[in-house]
């Protein structure tokens, strides 16, 4: 707690054996197994999201071409980062294993881990061994490890490029909430006042708009909305717990001797408030930061099942949406359900960890 | 007392302004209104023709500005007219009556199944804290806690309907149920009703038992727990006396903020079992422009949700004595 107000002539007391607050922290959440676990899954997932089309994809990792090597496979990120090479010798008409052969019968190319592309279906004769995924979709076998869908396309290279979706529906959401969220509840706290009145029923209203109607009626405004619409929408209308919890470690840590320092050296109220305050009352504002990442990945979820999510990008809630017209397709169920169902846990489990961590009450209760 | 209610209640109807001003906007703002979908209407017979589409257009103030539109829809709320739905064809307050009984039917069952369960197990896991089993029951209610209750309709369905056959998919009569016997009735329709019930009731039952069992682990650790401990009053009677009657007030809390959810149903739930309730209602209302009713649904859940707030507030101050309002 202490080194934060004062230049590095505090330092000492850090080295002294005594963690800092953050030190503190993570020495209680590491003593929680499953927390632990659940940490290590999220990293998981975003390696995977960010990995996603060397992991499934039907665009070599690494190919060489006409004497030069390429990358194609981040061309599913974004089409720019595919080599115009590819684009002139008109490789998008059939496909990479083909297309190397006719355009260079030198070439050779790495394939992703699983070759299953998550916009088509792969057809007979791509790959050697390779059988194509049936047009009406298929049961899981070693080719196509989660099975493929009611237009044959294969769920695991859908779900493997979904992850990114779920990944920035959590983290960018919760960051514009959080931002909001933190802004409003420090003026609220540090201020005081009637800019605290303001805010506290500012909080109020929002907290009782029902938030599926709110989060309804923005979405259907948007024609063809994006992943990014969706994100602002949830952004927008999931921020009052963290104002409110920021508010009130605010009001706590403004009587703090420190805070008291920083006024009588002059230091302005911005530097106070996000310079002295903040880092002190980061730690207990990140729970429901956690929590709200896992709500976000539900309410997208939720909300591609309706038929109102992001078009274009891939989302475990939009695999979803065929399972009840598909119901004898269990693979339509349980693999995007269940990587749902493990996102959310994990991010819940890890707010956990971090309330238990940082909330002095809860020390030593449990176990 | 009274002073607090007054107030509360005049920053209540601020709050109902506000919320129902944005909403009225934003609907606005939504490609397509009334009169395009009974354009694109496929029967023939109940197409529009000129005279009703200016008729359409007039009633629902399409052609002024919206806060034009917002004030007619207050004036005619403020004579008690709610208005008519577009696509129900018929007045909002009967199409809300119609479906408010099949919700509070799953609302009901599932939020009284729920508390009665999770007391029981939420004292049991206070009592057995730090034990195998109390763990195992822990990490299993946490599962369930954050498992999505639309993969667990779609497996459910899977399972019972379509595997083993023995409950029924969706809706909530089987064909030829005006012809069935009063308790063939009930019958059928309790049947129709399970599964909705157990995919509305695991969430809560979760979530409440872990509930009660943090607020128990607060308790247990007060003095006069050891003060009673010490004058050797028996575990059970040690949890349900002196500890369990104390976690009462967040419990009452909890309850009314559940007041809304009791009307609201869960929009994906009534989607997946086609269950004719308030979810779906709202649900549809946004597929078919409905304006009248997606205004008098998103007042009425509004109301619920303050109405929630204030009677867990004024709860708060009747069961702890310590809090007061005046």
């Amino acid at each position: 707690m202490t080194a934060v107000a004062d230049p590095p002539a505090a330092a000492p007391v850090n080295r002294s054996g005594t963690r800092g607050f953050w030190g503190e922290t993570w020495a209680r959440f590491r003593r929680r197994k499953l927390a632990m676990i659940a940490l290590i899954y999220v990293i998981f997932l975003t390696v995977v999201a960010l990995c996603a089309p060397m992991i499934a994809g039907t665009k070599p990792v690494l190919c060489y071409y006409k004497g030069s090597y390429y990358s194609p496979c981040w061309g599913y990120f974004r089409p720019a980062w595919e080599n115009v090479v590819f684009k002139r010798d008109r490789f998008r008409r059939t496909n990479y294993a083909e297309s190397l052969k006719k355009g260079d019968p030198q070439s050779w190319a790495v394939w992703p881990l699983v070759y299953q592309d998550p916009y088509r279906r792969v057809t007979a004769g791509e790959q050697p061994d390779l059988p194509e995924n049936p047009p009406n979709g298929g049961p899981p076998h070693a080719g196509s490890p989660f099975g493929s869908d009611q237009y044959g396309v294969d769920i695991f290279a859908q779900m493997v490029h979904a992850s990114l979706t779920a990944l920035l529906v959590g983290f960018v959401s919760m960051g514009i909430a959080g931002s909001i969220g933190i802004t409003l509840g420090a003026a609220a706290g540090y201020l005081g006042g009637w800019v605290d009145m303001a805010i506290s029923r500012l909080i109020e209203v929002v907290m009782c708009v029902p938030t599926l109607i709110l989060i309804l009626a923005m979405i259907a405004i948007v024609e063809k909305p994006t992943i990014w619409h969706i994100m602002a929408v949830i952004g927008v209308t999931g921020w009052t717990g963290i104002a409110r919890l920021t508010r009130a470690e605010f009001l706590k840590i403004k009587q703090s001797d420190f805070v008291t320092a920083a006024e009588a050296m002059g230091a302005g109220r911005l530097r106070i408030m996000f310079r002295h305050i903040l880092p002190n009352a980061l730690a207990p504002v990140l729970v429901p930061i956690t929590f709200g990442i896992a709500s976000a990945i539900l309410i997208e979820s939720s909300l591609s099942f309706l038929g109102f999510g992001p078009q274009g990008n891939p989302s475990w809630g939009k695999l979803l949406t065929e399972a009840p017209s598909h119901m004898q397709m269990w693979w339509l169920i349980v693999f995007p359900g269940g990587a749902i169902f493990l996102a959310v846990l994990a991010y819940n489990l890890i707010g956990e960890g971090l309330q238990e961590a940082t909330d002095p009450r809860l020390r030593g209760a449990g176990r | 007392m009274l002073n607090y209610l007054i107030r509360r209640l005049l920053i209540g109807l601020l709050t109902l302004t506000c919320i129902t001003f944005i909403v009225y906007g934003l609907i606005r703002q939504m490609p397509g209104d009334p009169t395009t979908v009974a354009i694109n209407e496929s029967d023939p017979s109940k197409k529009l023709d000129l005279a009703s589409f200016k008729r359409m257009r007039e009633q629902y103030y399409l052609d002024d500005p919206f806060p034009i539109g917002y004030a007619h829809w207050v004036t005619n709320l403020l004579r008690g007219d709610l208005g008519r739905s577009s696509y129900q064809k018929q007045s909002v307050t009967s199409a809300i009556g119609q479906r408010i009984g099949p919700t509070l039917l799953l609302s009901v069952t599932s939020l009284t199944l729920a508390l009665l369960l999770s007391i029981p197990l939420g004292l049991y896991s206070s009592a057995r804290n730090g034990k195998t089993d109390e763990r195992v029951l822990s990490t299993l209610l946490y599962m369930l806690y954050s498992f999505p209750s639309f993969v667990a309709a779609l497996l459910l369905q899977y399972t019972f309907y379509l595997k083993l056959g023995w409950l029924p998919l969706d809706g909530m009569h089987s064909d030829g149920y005006e012809s069935y016997s009063f308790v063939g009735q009930l019958v059928d329709v309790a049947w129709h009703s399970i599964l909705p019930v157990v995919c509305y009731t695991y969430g809560s039952l979760a979530y409440e038992s872990r509930f009660i069992r943090a607020n128990m682990a607060e308790v247990l650790r007060q003095d006069y727990i050891r003060t009673a401990r010490a004058k050797g009053v028996g575990p059970i009677s040690l949890l349900v006396r002196h500890a369990f009657r104390n976690t009462l007030i967040p419990m009452v809390t909890l309850r009314g903020m559940m007041l809304p959810a009791l009307l609201s149903g869960t929009v994906i739930l009534e989607k997946i079992f086609s269950w004719p309730g308030m979810g779906l209602l709202f649900l549809e209302a946004i597929y078919a422009r409905d304006y009248s009713l997606i205004m008098g649904l998103t007042l009425l859940f509004s109301v619920l949700t303050l109405l929630g707030t204030l009677v867990s507030d004024i709860l708060y101050a009747v069961v702890d004595p310590r809090v007061s309002y005046s």
